[in-house]
């Protein structure tokens, strides 16, 4: 019933190492990663790197989350972190699969997981999705070093691509991993499975008597 | 004595400040039951999680979630209330002043819905819900701030004429179409009948209620518990990665309306950030959560 204490994991990962790692492996993250929770912001992702522009930040081969970050920001430079916290990574679901596949990424992450293109995708480049505790942002913040850079200062905070040093970030879990599974996929298939048992779970005695 | 535009701008600020940094207690008594009730080894690591990001939240004054939440408020008001000064416009400054001076600073989130523009007003904000109750004299003011991940998956159905099993499978419909998105363990409610609108709001009252209360009417408890036990049968968990803790409590409220039955259902995620104060006439502020 212990769960193994979770292993140490340094970003950018590589594929390789990206594909070392399996569906429900705990781990902890140190390292560099960008983070945004902007729908704009994506949408430019993908019209950068439709037209094989690089982005103002490196993302190739980077770790790339669906997290909120406040921090300080009075000199035009990213100041003191404040806090941080994943979003729904589902509602991009439709610009990830470009992004993973144009920028190589290693790791993407944040909460809900991504649907089946992405998981795709994923598995073809060497990429592993973690979900983060959504609402848990006091603990988790404490995993973040600093916001070293950001990019895209025409847009809202938390809306810009925001560079992170993470140092002991997490627990984290491994809800996509780079071999096509996801826990996502395998849970909702397993609930809608269930849904005619749960059905009739819930009406015993009249189920009882309509066979009687 | 009266119930001044001051105290309420003051008050309702407050509500929405101390809604971010602590979640209610009797949530905090579901992650206890859950803690020692769940088996899977990775949702009792989650929940053990939550439980102490809660706690440290709690006690540094820190932020539970990076997303505050739109500003939503629901007011009792008893028909012995005496009310001096724009009430409605003390919540719209004691807002306005709050994300000018909160510390840390609140992110941009509420949205234009036609141009997707971010600020910290916008029309009809904060949202505000007005019920006269009875003869008191006070407002009872929830604040329950509502973010995006359990937001989006609220859904009404307006079914006609149906039996209470297709009620309840419209309710786990609704539910399995959520999955584990919306930051389980969630509370869920539950609103039924009425009309399209007067449902949306049962259900969003029934979120507000606390966990370990049940409806008084014996049929709709039952059907609480049912659908409790349903939903966590479906093995979603805490955060959507498994386990048998997707909700700490399905609340069920309706009203008798017409042969058309609107069904909502509501989430707030596991955080299910809630504040409650009351005002006399007397000008005494009693905090109830």
């Amino acid at each position: 019933m212990t769960s193994p204490s979770p292993t140490r994991l340094t970003l950018p990962l590589t594929p390789k190492a990206a594909r070392a790692l399996k569906v429900g492996d705990v781990v902890l993250l140190d390292g560099d990663a960008v983070a945004t929770v902007g729908m704009p912001t994506q949408k430019r992702m993908v019209a950068e790197v439709e037209a094989g522009r690089e982005l103002p930040l490196s993302l190739r081969d980077g770790a790339f989350f669906h997290m909120g970050v406040s921090y300080e920001d009075s000199e035009g430079q990213p100041g003191a972190v404040h806090y941080v916290n994943p979003t729904t990574s589902s509602r991009f679901n439709h610009l990830m699969p470009t992004l993973i596949r144009g920028l190589r990424l290693t790791a993407t992450g944040g909460k809900g997981g991504l649907s089946q293109d992405s998981v795709d995708a994923m598995r073809d480049v060497g990429c592993v999705y973690f979900s983060f505790v959504g609402g848990a942002s006091a603990l988790l913040s404490e995993g973040v070093e600093a916001v070293t850079d950001c990019a895209w200062r025409d847009l809202i905070m938390q809306f810009r691509l925001n560079r992170l040093r993470l140092g002991d970030f997490g627990p984290v879990i491994v809800a996509i991993d780079a071999h096509g599974n996801s826990i996502y996929e395998r849970l909702m298939t397993s609930a809608r499975e269930r849904m005619p048992e749960i059905m009739r779970s819930l009406r015993p005695t009249e189920n009882k008597n309509e066979t009687d | 004595m009266a119930i001044t535009y001051d105290l309420v701008k003051e008050v309702t600020a407050n509500l929405y400040d101390w809604s971010l940094r602590r979640i209610p207690e009797s949530s905090k008594a579901e992650f206890r039951k859950a803690l020692a009730s769940e088996t899977e080894p990775q949702a009792r690591q989650t929940l053990a999680f939550m439980l102490d990001s809660a706690e440290r939240a709690e006690t540094t004054g820190k932020f539970l979630c990076s997303d505050a939440g739109v500003p939503s408020y629901s007011i009792k008001i008893g028909s012995g209330a005496r009310m001096e000064g724009d009430i409605r416009q003390a919540i719209v400054d004691g807002f306005a002043e709050l994300t000018r001076t909160i510390q840390p600073p609140l992110l941009r989130f509420v949205t234009n819905p036609l141009t997707n523009e971010r600020s910290f007003h916008g029309k009809d904000m904060p949202l505000v819900s007005w019920d006269l109750v009875g003869e008191g004299d006070y407002l009872d003011i929830t604040c329950a701030p509502k973010a995006l991940g359990g937001g989006r998956w609220a859904a009404v159905e307006i079914l006609v004429s149906p039996s209470l099993d297709e009620i309840e499978r419209c309710v786990l419909e609704i539910v399995l179409r959520a999955g584990g998105q919306h930051c389980p363990p969630v509370v869920i409610g539950v609103g039924i009948g009425g009309t399209f609108d007067h449902a949306a709001k049962l259900s969003k009252d029934a979120t507000l209620r606390p966990f370990g209360e049940r409806n008084p009417e014996l049929m709709v408890a039952q059907m609480e518990e049912r659908l409790t036990r349903a939903v966590n049968q479906m093995g979603f968990g805490p955060m959507g990665v498994g386990g048998s803790t997707t909700t700490f409590g399905v609340h069920v409220e309706y009203a008798s309306g017409h042969g058309f039955t609107p069904v909502a259902v509501s989430f707030n995620c596991w955080i299910n950030r809630r504040t409650r104060a009351r005002i006399y006439n007397s000008g005494v502020v009693e905090r109830i959560e």
